[in-house]
């Protein structure tokens, strides 16, 4: 029975009545309804969430030592635990603000090794619009001329094109481009919605894990 | 050229060896950047959020309330011991009930009524000419919506619908697909805009 | 030995095209688009002295396409001489924002803590925004300084929305998306954006159903302002580059096409 509460019932209860607490102070702008909001959302989300990112974080480590002690891809492991523990000391030593050494692996460091990362897509972007790209049925050719459209209409080459290009590109994008996402998106916020009752009334379960 | 743009220079081109295939040069990279990003990550949050909002208030201001977070927080490590495993579930009940409770009425207002309600607009313009913007808004939003709509079998009128909402869909990926070109190729003009400007001053 | 692919050959291309491009460092001025004017015109007729939060919501990632865009309307309010409130949804947003702002209020003399304010990050970004709408000194206790708030002048007059022309979010991801459904739906603040070009599509339904004000994308949405503040950048630097770019996607799409009807057509024919 202790086992049952402190497993399923307990955490579920804590769920239902966090979640028509906040559901019902959306509605209300009496101040005792404000401080309850501000305090679940300042004081509880905020912290609990804190505490997750350094649950990942210590994974992170336990991950890296297990790789090292088994030599498994050891020289890169230390190489991240490296970074990993170097923005800490830097960050106790000299601060985080302004100039500091910190700031400085972030800009010299991070910034550019991950945006590189990031443009490396451009790359693959380009080869896939050569070998996946292709017309083989009547909706394939529809996506291809749609984005034909978009990359002629937003290459600045407005001076050399009829101008009624760039315009049934922003009508396409407009009208139904934008309907089939808002379609998506409404479809996106049922299921949400949806979800979050089944979460609150203790359909949905999965979020504590197994049946133990 | 001071050292800051050496080492971001040498990183860079580090991580576009890539593009000739995996190196050990390129893993290196990864490999500090992957714990880079996770000591910044680490900091930041610690430094915003632990120290602000929990540490600093209770040591110095004495706000005891926020003992409660902290055995919730704390609670969050009962993870990594089976028996204690149990503990982080109340925790994440907070988090999930409350974020299910914010979201009912956000879902319900920002992402389906206020969007629906903007669909339907009238068909025809003032002159009664009918609107072909809004009648290829109304038919999209409706035929995509049948598209994903699994209870039923795709046949007859239903069937139909959603074929045409395969189409407004098509649609919406190939423009979609346009502008993630212009977003890609974007970052990249920018490395290389640092690259022969910073780096290698070839350009001003 | 190095051993070419066919995909190295595109690489190198692309590689090719774009270097050459922004050697060659040809600018030219590009037409205005609605969408970019619209957020020109916002920011233009707010009265001197407003305030606006400009939030960071974006990784260290697609700072190359950020970067312009954030200087754009960053030197825009400043020259407005609105006052600016800086904040960060994602943590690597946080050092670059506070970077970029103080680089142009320098530009423009404005002094931290009476012209703008840079507050940090704070997690859980649904959470941030709840919670700046009721009370911004009690989600920020701290700038990002470590000063305490009732030591900034700039906020002593600022609650929470109520007291905020608008908030500008500075995205590459969905984030504007929560400050849209929370913010705007929640406390009805004004929500624009400055995102990255591949989230535009995803913005289009909350521009048209106005739940989003304005929106400016890409570099080229970058190109745009920076011709509307008459003032040059990477945008414009970089158009030549992004035409040239676009122009080797088309080519390959088509000649990727061409490839595979003759290779269709050619096994047809054999059987």
């Amino acid at each position: 029975m202790v086992a049952f509460l402190m497993n399923r019932l307990g955490p579920q209860i804590i769920c239902f009545v966090f979640g028509l607490v906040l559901f019902a102070v959306y509605f209300s702008a009496h101040p005792v309804a404000r401080q309850i909001n501000t305090t679940v959302l300042v004081d509880y989300w905020q912290i609990i969430f804190a505490f997750t990112l350094i649950i990942g974080v210590i994974s992170f480590v336990n991950l890296s030592v297990h790789d090292i002690k088994r030599g498994h891809n050891r020289f890169y492991r230390f190489i991240s635990l490296f970074g990993l523990v170097i923005m800490p000391v830097f960050a106790v030593i000299w601060g985080i603000k302004g100039d500091s050494p910190f700031m400085w692996m972030f800009d010299n460091v991070q910034v550019p090794m991950q945006s590189t990362v990031f443009s490396l897509l451009a790359f693959f972007v380009a080869s896939a619009s050569y070998r996946g790209f292709r017309a083989r049925s009547l909706p394939a050719t529809v996506l291809l001329v749609a984005a034909l459209l978009t990359l002629i209409s937003r290459s600045s080459l407005e001076g050399a094109l009829p101008s009624f290009i760039a315009g049934t590109a922003d009508w396409v994008r407009g009208n139904p481009s934008m309907a089939a996402r808002r379609a998506i998106l409404i479809g996106i916020g049922l299921g949400s919605l949806t979800t979050s009752l089944r979460v609150l009334l203790g359909i949905e379960r999965t979020w504590l894990g197994g049946e133990k | 050229m001071d050292w800051g743009t050496l080492v971001a220079g040498v990183l860079t081109l580090a991580i576009l060896s890539f593009l000739y295939r995996d190196n050990p040069v390129y893993k290196m990279a990864e490999s500090l950047l992957i714990g880079v990003s996770i000591g910044y990550f680490l900091v930041i949050t610690w430094s915003n959020t632990v120290m602000d909002l929990l540490i600093v208030p209770l040591t110095r201001n004495g706000r005891w309330s926020l003992v409660v977070p902290l055995l919730l927080g704390l609670m969050m490590f009962g993870r990594f011991h089976r028996k204690t495993s149990v503990l982080s579930r109340i925790p994440i009940a907070v988090l999930i009930g409350s974020g299910a409770g914010v979201a009912i009425p956000a879902m319900l207002e920002a992402r389906t009524l206020k969007q629906v309600s903007a669909t339907v607009s009238p068909l025809f313009t003032s002159s009664g000419l009918p609107d072909i913007s809004i009648i290829v808004v109304l038919l999209g939003v409706l035929t995509t919506l049948s598209y994903f709509y699994f209870s039923r079998e795709h046949k007859g009128v239903l069937g139909t619908s959603a074929v045409v909402g395969t189409y407004f869909l098509m649609i919406f990926f190939g423009t979609t697909f346009g502008y993630t070109v212009m977003s890609r190729m974007s970052t990249f003009i920018g490395r290389v805009e640092f690259l022969l400007s910073d780096f290698l001053h070839v350009t001003q | 030995m190095i051993k070419l692919e066919s995909r190295h050959w595109i690489f190198l291309g692309l590689f090719v095209l774009v270097v050459g491009a922004m050697v060659l460092n040809i600018s030219f001025d590009i037409a205005v688009t609605d969408e970019t004017q619209r957020l020109y015109n916002l920011i233009d007729s707010l009265p001197e002295g407003s305030t606006l939060i400009i939030s960071f919501d974006h990784e260290a990632s697609s700072l190359p396409e950020i970067r312009p865009l954030a200087l754009v309307v960053l030197r825009h309010t400043f020259s407005k001489n609105i006052k600016l409130i800086g904040t960060a949804l994602l943590a690597e947003g946080t050092g670059v924002g506070y970077q970029l702002m103080n680089m142009v209020a320098k530009e423009y003399g404005k002094q931290y803590g009476i012209d703008y304010v840079y507050l940090g990050f704070k997690p859980q970004y649904i959470a941030a925004i709840l919670s700046m709408g009721e009370s911004i000194p009690e989600t920020f206790p701290e700038d990002y300084l470590g000063k305490p708030v009732a030591q900034l002048p700039l906020l002593h007059n600022v609650k929470n929305y109520d007291d905020i022309a608008g908030v500008i979010s500075i995205a590459d991801g969905s984030l504007t998306t929560h400050w849209i459904e929370y913010g705007a739906s929640r406390y009805g603040v004004r929500v624009s954006a400055a995102v990255t070009a591949a989230m535009m599509t995803t913005y289009d339904p909350y521009l048209a159903s106005g739940q989003l004000y304005a929106m400016i994308g890409g570099l080229r949405g970058a190109a745009e302002y920076e011709r509307l503040i008459n003032r040059g950048g990477a945008g414009k630097r970089g158009m030549l580059a992004q035409t040239v770019s676009h122009i080797y996607v088309i080519c390959l799409i088509v000649v990727g096409n061409i490839v595979y009807f003759r290779a269709k057509r050619k096994k047809r024919s054999n059987s």
